[in-house]
């Protein structure tokens, strides 16, 4: 009896120590899963690190790029600023520059003969001539104005403005045709007429 | 008792003093303004105004124009007879241009103005022909 206690008691206890060496190596797996699962992590994380700074360097070749496309673009629009100043007539000194235009007018409904309409429209084109000589060597004054009320647009005014004094014009040629008389007129200016 | 010299003298002033008075008083001074102004293309107003100066005009004669004349002294009728060499004429001396446009709603007006500002023209009345230039 006492030995069958005993036995009892030892196969209890090796029962309980085979316990402990079981839920021990169960802590065991759980940590090197833990630690692989960590290892992962990190190599992921590696792997997005390199990611990123492949990025970072693809996003600094495009900035590059840009900056240089832009430096380009902007090479260009000097040039072609340049080549249209080159072209552009500026009025040098012992130099002249040949302004010609074609003024247009309209004789009156009210003519007594065509004669009368025709002088009546040259006159007209004439004074239209003048007017576009006067903004080629002058300029022109726009004023604009618009009137917006309720989200709608009310009123749309465009204003131009011309003063000059036009001297030595002369007419090249005079067409009248189907009541509308075109005059093509021409202006030298030197750089004599502008020196003060 | 008067020298023969002295006559002579007398006689080569008188004579001067004709021909220099005959050459003033033919001359003659003019005020003379222009002004035309086109609407929508259309000529509207033209108006050329003339008038003798009332006073002395200062300057030199300048760009002279020679119209054929007909023994006339008149200037309105010398101009009225050759009114567009006359207008070509002013044309060349130079005009000042205003033109206002103003297009409103697609709606679109303009007026040019083109006007001579009043000026002194000298005139010389010959048989024949006449000059008028200018005094600037």
């Amino acid at each position: 009896m006492r030995y069958s206690i005993l036995l009892a008691l030892l196969l209890s206890v090796s029962s309980l120590f085979g316990a402990d060496k079981a839920s021990n190596a169960t802590v065991v797996e759980q940590t090197n899963a833990e630690l692989a699962a960590v290892r992962v992590a990190a190599t992921q994380a590696r792997e997005e690190a390199t990611l990123a700074t492949i990025q970072a360097t693809k996003a600094k070749e495009d900035s590059k790029r840009a900056i240089n496309e832009l430096a380009q673009v902007k090479a260009q629009r000097e040039e072609e600023l340049a080549s249209m100043a080159a072209q552009e007539q500026v009025l040098k000194e012992n130099r002249s520059i040949h302004i010609s235009v074609v003024g247009q007018g309209v004789a009156p409904m009210n003519t007594s003969s065509p004669a009368q309409a025709y002088a009546l429209a040259k006159r007209a084109a004439i004074a239209d001539a003048y007017r576009a000589i006067a903004e080629k060597v002058k300029g022109v004054r726009v004023d604009g104005q618009d009137t917006v009320k309720n989200m709608m647009m009310q009123k749309s005014t465009i204003r131009t403005y011309v003063q000059a004094m036009v001297k030595n014009a002369n007419i090249v040629e005079t067409t009248f045709k189907e009541g509308l008389c075109e005059v093509e007129m021409e202006i030298v200016i030197s750089h004599s007429d502008f020196a003060q | 008792m008067r020298s023969r010299d002295g006559n002579r003298n007398f006689s080569l002033r008188l004579c001067s003093v004709i021909i220099f008075s005959s050459l003033t008083l033919t001359a003659s001074e003019h005020l003379i303004s222009y002004k035309y102004i086109v609407k929508d293309a259309t000529l509207y107003n033209e108006t050329l105004l003339i008038s003798n100066a009332m006073t002395k005009c200062n300057g030199t004669p300048q760009n002279e124009l020679i119209l054929l004349n007909k023994n006339s002294k008149n200037l309105k009728q010398l101009i009225f007879e050759n009114s567009q060499e006359f207008i070509d004429y002013i044309h060349k001396l130079g005009l000042h241009v205003e033109h206002k446009e103003t297009t409103s709603n697609l709606q679109n007006s303009s007026t040019t103005t083109l006007t001579l500002k009043t000026t002194c023209f000298k005139v010389d009345f010959n048989d024949n022909f006449a000059r008028i230039s200018p005094l600037k």
